[in-house]
């Protein structure tokens, strides 16, 4: 047992001493700040149709809590997925391997450092809660355990089935970086539509917060004596604030029926782990983690010595970008398996014939978002094939190759939305066609800008997860892509943005390339 | 065609140096750089390849500072850096492709170009594959190939006969000889017998500073008539350790034979022809407590 725990501590060492975590911890703090707005904000996280709770003690710890349970587990997944590609990358695999520590202890293992990991947020988020009700005191007394309660039932047990979930999904899906993320983005819908109606299915809940949810709807369903589903409203809703009455919530007792199903989840959890470890590869990656075509070895020959350089004919100079963006383009295309262009395809025939709300607010982003892999990886790829010195002791490295680089991904991202271009160009609906333009352009910034501060794809997957899923749910702040209707001046607020956003890119890229 | 380094220092957080006050000046012709691990090559060498800039000091080729205008050395820089990879997705004429476009060059002759460099590097007939398909040495053997495509004046090979068999190290060394008529080549290992047959001159570093500089005659003669070779048995090879610099120790029969460097003879020992190994390890070695 002991030396489990040594496994799980160097491992998680190894993931917090990491500058991804480092920037999602800071992210985190951020995040939890706007959990509870600040009373005179123009925003509301949870409100009950006009209704939000009275700042007291209960309100932030479950708020706080619930708000924890749904945003860390949307975002937690990227955070803590590919800790077993790491091992393979780094060949600890190997290692780990060749000793007798069985599949399920190993992957177990791997679920309690995610697990620890998503718990050191949730610890930040935690003391930030109680940060902010001492900010916002509106007279209410400190009660420590309504904010205890919330977070040992609710967010402890959505975070151990997340880190489960990760474990499992990579190791069912490790060969298919893309299908983890689409799988679990799927999951995660999923789960989030399950509408429990009694008592007993609120443990079908694996976040948790239905049964609060709904708690809070009962309590103003009491004060406007009604007896209609009331409007609620979970996450960032802009305005409309300043009218909003206020109810008091004073917490709730968790039904001994749904604080069992929490231990189901976490005892399921843990079953899952056992059954796919009857699957794992052990790290023998003949087959599975390498592509079918680099297993067929060529024949290795040795060097003759017949080399003459001087017989060599001489080159001459050439600084045209083509060559590059044409390898670039190349290099994104050819990114993951052969069969997933056939999903790109059927979501580009789907852009065409779908109606055209659909289609631009729901097909592209997803469609996008199935391309995170390829344009995660822009600017942090050269460091992951070992080729970053080649390049930049190349010839104007900045200007030229990291201009294909964006150029390349910029054209992947507009063919891709061709279909849709050409019917809004038809309908003469320009606004709506070059925001299509601009929201490619924003996603390439924004994955270079990620990969350039944290050295690693993590980040902007983490970050491009949370507008797509912010955008299925028509969340204006979010749209970044022109999918609900706007007019001109959603268009200028948005080239600004990115032109601010592409020359914050450019400027670290300098910066970087220099150190 | 000369290049200066001079008083070169890169400083790593408050007072770690990856090189200290480094000088050094070539021209044509190959330069050996030998060093054991972490005393600095690849640091210097990637300052040289302008992959960062250094702390102080300046790195002149002929008289334009490369400091400040990198783009001047990258022009005609052959670079083969020590962690080289490759996209593995890419073919190698793709990949040749790539790296010749990021170096600026092209024109009707680049396609000959690349396949006279995979024809001579015996890469002919993989070069439609995958390059992660290929063997580490036929990774390598791109990399060499890389590093020519721009008809370079200065070559940098960082520990370049990484993965390539006994033969294949007699041919590129040959390759290096061949190269260095009219060009400047830096070659850096560890490995004394990488350097010591082409090498026109010498560096030893160590702890990020330049220990010695000359021509092997140069180096070697430091520690002409100090080279002996005795026969003892393991117990005595401890204590004869602590006062005296052994250079190697080979198995002969219940005994072992013995190569060190001293200052005195040994009653017993014979006095041995001084190589560059010898050179290397005085070098590296004469500040530590063993020799005195």
């Amino acid at each position: 047992m002991k030396s489990f725990f040594i496994t799980v501590k160097h491992d998680y060492l190894q993931r917090t001493r990491s500058y991804t975590f480092l920037i999602t911890l800071c992210a985190s703090l951020v995040i939890a700040y706007t959990f509870v707005p600040e009373p005179n904000a123009s925003y509301s996280t949870i409100r009950i149709a006009d209704y939000v709770g009275a700042y007291n003690s209960a309100w932030f710890g479950y708020v706080t809590a619930i708000m924890t349970s749904i945003f860390l587990s949307l975002i937690g997944f990227y955070l803590v997925n590919n800790s077993i590609k790491t091992d393979i990358a780094t060949g600890v695999g190997q290692i780990v391997a060749s000793t007798p520590v069985s599949n399920f202890r190993y992957l177990f293992s791997k679920v309690i450092s995610n697990f620890f990991v998503l718990m050191t947020i949730v610890l930040l988020v935690f003391s930030m809660s109680i940060v902010l009700f001492a900010m916002y005191n509106a007279g209410f007394p400190f009660e420590p355990l309504q904010f205890i309660t919330p977070y040992l039932v609710i967010t402890v047990c959505a975070m151990f089935f997340i880190s489960v979930l990760a474990v499992l999904v990579e190791v069912i899906f490790g060969k298919y970086a893309i299908l983890q993320n689409v799988i679990f983005f799927f999951l995660f819908c999923s789960f989030m539509f399950i509408s429990p109606k009694t008592e007993l299915q609120y443990g079908l809940d694996v976040f948790g917060n239905t049964i609060v949810m709904d708690h809070f709807e009962q309590t103003v369903r009491e004060i406007t004596k009604s007896d209609e589903k009331t409007d609620l409203s979970i996450g960032y809703v802009l305005g409309n604030v300043t009218k909003a009455k206020s109810f008091t919530f004073k917490g709730l007792t968790f039904p001994i029926s749904f604080i069992i199903s929490r231990f189901l989840w976490i005892a399921l959890g843990i079953a899952l782990t056992a059954m796919v470890s009857l699957v794992f590869h052990r790290f023998n990656l003949k087959a599975p983690s390498i592509k079918k075509e680099m297993t067929k070895k060529v024949k290795a020959t040795p060097f003759s010595g017949e080399l003459d350089v001087h017989r060599l004919p001489h080159v001459e100079p050439n600084y045209s970008v083509l060559p590059l963006l044409k390898t670039e383009f190349l290099l994104l295309v050819r990114r993951g398996k052969k069969w997933l262009w056939l999903i790109n395809l059927i979501g580009m025939v789907l852009l065409a014939f779908l109606p055209l709300s659909i289609a631009h607010q729901m097909v592209l982003p997803i469609l996008w978002f199935l391309q995170a892999h390829r344009i995660s990886g822009i600017v942090t790829k050269e460091r992951a094939h070992n080729v970053h010195y080649l390049t930049l002791s190349s010839f104007l490295p900045v200007r030229r190759l990291f201009l294909s680089q964006v150029l390349s991904s910029l054209l992947l991202l507009i063919l891709l939305a061709v279909p849709l271009l050409v019917r809004l160009l038809m309908l003469q609906d320009f606004i709506s066609a070059a925001a299509i333009i601009l929201g490619a352009g924003f996603l390439l910034f924004l994955a270079t800008f990620a990969g350039i501060i944290s050295k690693g794809k993590k980040l902007f997957e983490m970050v491009f997860f949370f507008i797509t899923y912010a955008n299925l749910n028509g969340i204006p702040f979010m749209d970044y892509y022109g999918g609900l209707p706007h007019n001109g001046v959603y268009l200028i607020k948005l080239s600004a943005f990115v032109l601010l956003l592409a020359s914050v890119t450019f400027l670290f890229k300098i910066r970087d390339s220099e150190q | 065609m000369e290049l200066e380094i001079q008083t070169v220092s890169k400083k790593y957080g408050k007072d770690k140096f990856g090189l200290k006050d480094f000088s050094l000046s070539m021209d044509k012709g190959i330069l050996g750089l030998l060093g054991p691990n972490g005393a600095g090559k690849s640091t210097l060498l990637r300052l040289v390849a302008t992959i960062g800039k250094p702390t102080s000091g300046a790195i002149i080729l002929n008289k334009n500072n490369i400091v400040k205008d990198p783009n001047y050395m990258r022009k005609q820089l052959g670079y083969l850096p020590q962690d080289f990879g490759v996209y593995p997705n890419l073919n190698a004429i793709e990949f040749l492709a790539y790296i010749a476009a990021m170096k600026g060059i092209g024109g009707p002759q680049l396609k000959s170009k690349i396949n006279g460099l995979l024809e001579g590097l015996n890469l002919a007939h993989a070069a439609q594959r995958p390059i992660g398909t290929y063997s580490g040495g036929m990774k390598q053997r791109v990399g060499i190939a890389q590093a020519l495509l721009n008809d370079p004046k200065i070559v940098i090979f960082d520990e370049p006969t990484v993965g390539l068999d006994p033969e294949e190290r007699v041919r590129f060394r040959n390759l290096i000889t061949d190269l260095a008529n009219d060009c400047i080549v830096i070659l850096s290992s560890h490995i004394v017998s990488d350097i010591d047959t082409i090498a026109d001159k010498v560096a030893i570093m160590k702890d990020g500073t330049l220990r010695a500089h000359g021509s092997q005659e140069q180096l070697i003669s430091k520690v002409k008539g100090s080279v002996f070779e005795t026969t003892m048995n393991k117990a005595t090879l401890r204590s004869f350790r602590e006062n005296n610099l052994v250079v190697s120790t080979a198995r002969q029969a219940d005994d072992l034979k013995v190569r060190f460097i001293s200052k005195t003879s040994v009653p017993g020992a014979i006095k041995k022809e001084a190589n560059l190994e010898d050179a290397y390890l005085f070098t590296t070695k004469m500040n530590s407590t063993q020799f005195v």
